[in-house]
């Protein structure tokens, strides 16, 4: 065994291998395709609206945008910037589970772009104001699936705005996006 | 032959009721006989200490307790009837540092939203077929962030970084949480 600089370690770690009492009771051969298939059915014919909740999410939306409009110097970046995140995360999440792929998609550019923004500057926090304008349009237009080539389009103008505020404020961007 | 899930419970922690109804539902559609729910973290880990689950899917955003301190307190809480009970976390996040957060709070899978029915299926399978070994060191305990090999796969056989590690799971290759979730 190699010493480091003739130290003993200190940390140690044990490795634990617990019996897999699930294996054991469930057994083999997994499911059926028709099993898969009829619950795949299920999620898709859901009859949730979405609206109620979407409207919920982009309320709170609003309250992290003005948060950040009202921000001072001393804010916390990272808070503001959650306040937002957070909410749009939800967007993602629960569009797609309810018929709304588009809000998903949408709300998953408006993450990738909270992710990597280092300050919600006034300019920053105008283009997520354009992604909750966006978002309430589907949302009230009932625009479900993934909209078609409209839905494609609003989608592209809000990312093409995004590489516009990247490509003119390269020092606000934490990382690369994806 | 097939999974025979009438002999599990899951137990699904969500704040979001239609979430909630909807995987509840799917889970019944798989045949998974009990299926205990709970609206957030802290009636997460009452259910959770009085039926102890086979498996648990808890949302990651909840108030008071998130999915995250779930995981961590089913790890170590000393009222904890099963340690070892593997966590499916549902996130709308998929950022790889969200992923290692999760995988540091000791999370088993991670499952991200929106999904399919087979997405959450291939996890429930996952733990089933591919469960991990456990780490215990000073300051973590939970599922190892390497993964067992595959059958099949070479194992691992480069040098043993920790020398005085006491290694009971003897196949280890170095695949990451974070790599596997993007397999």
């Amino acid at each position: 065994m190699t010493e480091h600089y003739n130290q003993t370690r200190k940390r140690k770690a044990e490795f634990i291998k617990p019996i897999n009492t699930l294996k054991a009771k469930v057994g083999s051969g997994g499911l059926s395709e028709d099993i898969l298939n009829r619950a795949q059915e299920l999620l898709e014919n859901n009859t949730v609206d979405f609206q109620p909740l979407a409207e919920m999410y982009l309320t709170s939306l609003m309250k992290g945008i003005e948060q950040a409009k009202e921000a001072g110097v001393d804010a916390d970046k990272e808070h503001t910037i959650s306040a937002m995140l957070y909410p749009g995360m939800q967007l993602k999440a629960n569009g797609g589970m309810f018929h709304y792929a588009l809000v998903s998609q949408m709300a998953d550019k408006l993450i990738q772009y909270l992710e990597v923004i280092d300050e919600a500057d006034i300019e920053a926090v105008e283009i997520v104001l354009a992604f909750h304008t966006t978002i309430r349009a589907v949302v009230l237009g009932k625009i479900k699936g993934d909209g078609g080539p409209h839905g494609q389009n609003l989608l592209k103008a809000l990312n093409d705005a995004c590489m516009r505020y990247f490509e003119k404020n390269k020092g606000n961007i934490g990382t690369v996006i994806e | 032959m097939a999974y025979e899930f009438y002999k599990i419970k899951i137990l699904i922690v969500e704040d979001n009721k239609p979430m909630l109804d909807l995987t509840k539902s799917i889970l019944q559609t798989f045949g998974v006989a009990e299926v205990i729910t709970a609206k957030d973290g802290e009636e997460g880990f009452r259910e959770y200490c009085l039926h102890n689950p086979d498996i648990v899917i808890a949302d990651w955003m909840m108030k008071p307790m998130d999915g995250i301190s779930l995981t961590r307190r089913m790890r170590n809480d000393p009222r904890s009837p099963n340690q070892y009970t593997p966590v499916i976390l549902m996130t709308g996040f998929s950022e790889k540092r969200r992923v290692l957060e999760a995988r540091d709070a000791g999370v088993t899978e991670f499952l991200v939203k929106p999904f399919n029915a087979r997405d959450l299926y291939r996890r429930i399978a996952q733990v089933i077929e591919r469960p991990r070994q456990f780490v215990r060191s000073e300051d973590f305990f939970g599922p190892d962030r390497r993964r067992i090999s595959k059958s099949g796969q070479k194992p691992y056989d480069g040098p043993n970084r920790r020398g005085d590690d006491k290694r009971i799971a003897p196949e280890v290759t170095e695949i990451d949480f974070a790599e596997r979730e993007a397999e």
